[in-house]
């Protein structure tokens, strides 16, 4: 039994009036691919950015990776993003003057030192050997989406979380985007808490939660 | 890729993105600091040259020894004022300039007479290389003396016919000295008709060692005026009496006080508007790039690392601007001088951190306020764009 890289305990999350986070307790073991659905509004973007230190909770505890989110600073935060997140938003957010290659780099920057060498084969294993020096206007919507990915995993996260990463890609793109990211934990072995809406790319996990108006109404873990 | 390295490489890229913006702001900023730059060129160059020609102007304050003062009268008849020569102690008069710390060029003279041929000739004791800096437009034919040689003014030389390379023996109080002419004096005043000789050995001649009958002085450097360093004088010579000699040197610092204000204003008030602009630019690409800002914080950057980003982009925009701003500035402010003062500028190199200094200014000023407001916000909010 691995031990849980996920921990909370009444995660709660008000924006004034709005409860967009009802009490949740949630255990994720290390390694699991965990899907979280739901419609909009439901929580689901909200648990993933609390989980990935974007934002702070309003109550309750949180623990990431063994260290406790709410005991961080703002600059502790951002440090613990550095190591241990890697984040693929639905939006893609690249950095338009920068090529893929530099994109890729720039998270290194964050992290460490900038090396084009292991961001180029970042950007290889992704597929994108071809389009190092493309700006993210010359990509297409799943080339974008697979720097991104690259982007995301170049720091070796213990956590990859997705925000609908295949939400503005047509089916063969999120299809390929999706057994990259099969390919690619299984030889990471990181943890995956990816935020969708589609019930066929909630199946690519081990397990699935469903979230309605703040609150985990049911969870199911994917035949086979 | 070292941090410093890549750091300089996105933030050129991040320029090079929005071109039309940069080149604008830029622009904006090496106008600035050319402006600024070229008044302030404009100004020390006229500083300069206005003291240059206050200088041609010779000494603009002496000291004179308080004359002992006698009203002779009998009854209610008054026969006039009777005064003795007096003099001042050289040593007094040099340790109280010290003490004023006024900055002045000087000059000592003794005045008095000594005979020659049983005729009184007025002669004047001077240190020669004080007096050629002092009184420039004084001509000379023949040489400037050297020890036991003298110069003869103008009108004294046709009066007495004496030319470069006579000897003559004067005789005063003390002794005799035997001098050999050097050179003929010509400065258009009453020096015309006086000899000169140096200031030690007409002393002792005249026995009056360590004594003077005059000091000029040319105040050229401080900013307070001419009169306020005379007052200042006076209290440290009560014996003496210090005055001004020319109100040139006055209107002349006024004038270019007055100039200098108007320069400051106009100044401030391009520097206020110019940084306006830098501001508003600066505020506008700031907020559209709160999704960047987002992003990056998104990746772990701390805040402190994100603004180094935007402020290195500022920075390098302000240094850029800076030297181009010098380089106009310098361009500018001779174009001024030639057609508005028909003289050259000054090359002054140190004026190139002044630009840099404002462009600097201005270009972080300008950004650092949208800056704090958009690093306020946390990644979520910034990667939604609010």
């Amino acid at each position: 039994m691995s031990e849980n890289i996920i921990e909370t305990n009444g995660l709660t999350r008000n924006y004034g009036d709005i409860c967009a986070l009802k009490p949740l307790d949630l255990q994720v073991p290390e390694g699991e691919w965990l899907s979280v659905m739901g419609h909009s509004g439901s929580g689901k973007s909200t648990l993933m950015n609390l989980v990935g230190g974007l934002d702070r909770p309003s109550a309750g505890s949180l623990r990431v990776g063994g260290k406790d989110l709410l005991a961080l600073t703002e600059d502790g935060l951002a440090r613990f993003r550095r190591e241990s997140v890697g984040i693929i938003f639905q939006q893609h957010h690249m950095v338009p003057y920068l090529t893929a290659v530099e994109n890729v780099m720039m998270a290194q920057y964050f992290h460490s030192v900038p090396d084009e060498a292991e961001a180029r084969s970042a950007l290889e294993r992704v597929g994108l050997g071809h389009r190092l020096k493309n700006r993210p206007g010359e990509l297409s919507g799943g080339e974008q989406q697979r720097v991104c990915i690259a982007r995301a995993i170049i720091n070796s996260p213990k956590l990859l979380l997705g925000d609908e990463p295949t939400g503005n890609l047509d089916h063969k793109s999120t299809i390929m985007v999706m057994e990259l990211l099969k390919e690619l934990r299984a030889e990471e072995r990181f943890t995956v808490i990816m935020v969708t809406h589609n019930q066929e790319v909630a199946a690519w996990g081990d397990r699935t939660i469903y979230l309605d108006d703040g609150v985990l109404v049911r969870e199911e873990r994917t035949a086979g | 890729m070292n941090r410093r390295r890549w750091l300089l490489h996105i933030i050129l890229r991040a320029l090079g993105h929005r071109r039309g913006r940069t080149v604008l702001l830029l622009a904006v900023l090496a106008m600035a600091s050319s402006l600024a730059t070229a008044l302030g060129i404009v100004s020390t160059s006229m500083e300069k040259r206005v003291a240059e020609e206050v200088r041609k102007y010779g000494a603009n304050l002496i000291i004179l020894p308080e004359s002992a003062r006698l009203d002779v009268g009998s009854g209610g008849l008054n026969f006039g004022v009777v005064s003795e020569p007096s003099y001042l102690l050289q040593q007094q008069v040099e340790n109280s300039l010290a003490q004023s710390g006024l900055k002045a060029e000087r000059s000592f003279h003794l005045r008095g007479a000594l005979q020659m041929k049983a005729a009184d000739i007025m002669v004047e004791g001077v240190n020669f290389a004080d007096v050629r800096r002092l009184f420039p437009w004084w001509q000379l034919k023949g040489n400037w003396p050297a020890a036991g040689e003298t110069v003869v003014g103008n009108d004294l030389a046709t009066r007495l016919k004496l030319k470069p390379g006579d000897t003559m023996e004067l005789t005063g109080k003390n002794q005799t000295v035997r001098l050999r002419i050097s050179g003929i004096v010509s400065s258009g005043g009453e020096e015309d008709g006086l000899l000169f000789l140096a200031l030690p050995e007409l002393q002792q001649a005249l026995g009056l060692e360590g004594q003077i009958s005059l000091v000029r002085l040319m105040v050229t450097a401080g900013g307070d005026s001419l009169k306020k360093n005379a007052a200042a004088l006076q209290l440290l010579l009560p014996t003496a009496k210090v005055s001004e000699v020319r109100q040139t040197a006055r209107t002349s610092e006024g004038l270019l006080a007055k100039v200098k204000l108007l320069m400051i204003m106009v100044t401030a008030v391009v520097l206020i508007s110019a940084g306006s602009s830098v501001a508003g630019t600066m505020s506008t690409t700031v907020l559209e790039r709160s999704k960047e800002i987002g992003l990056m914080k998104a990746m772990g950057g701390t805040r402190s690392e994100v603004m180094l980003i935007f402020c290195g982009e500022a920075a390098m925009l302000g240094v850029v601007g800076g030297v181009a701003g010098y380089i106009c500035g310098t361009v500018i402010a001779q174009f001024i001088t030639k057609t508005v003062f028909a003289s050259s500028a000054e090359f002054i190199p140190w004026f190139v951190f002044v630009s840099l200094g404002i462009s600097l200014f201005l270009a972080l000023l300008g950004s650092i306020g949208p800056m704090i407001s958009v690093f306020k916000l946390d990644p979520v909010r910034s990667l939604r764009g609010e």
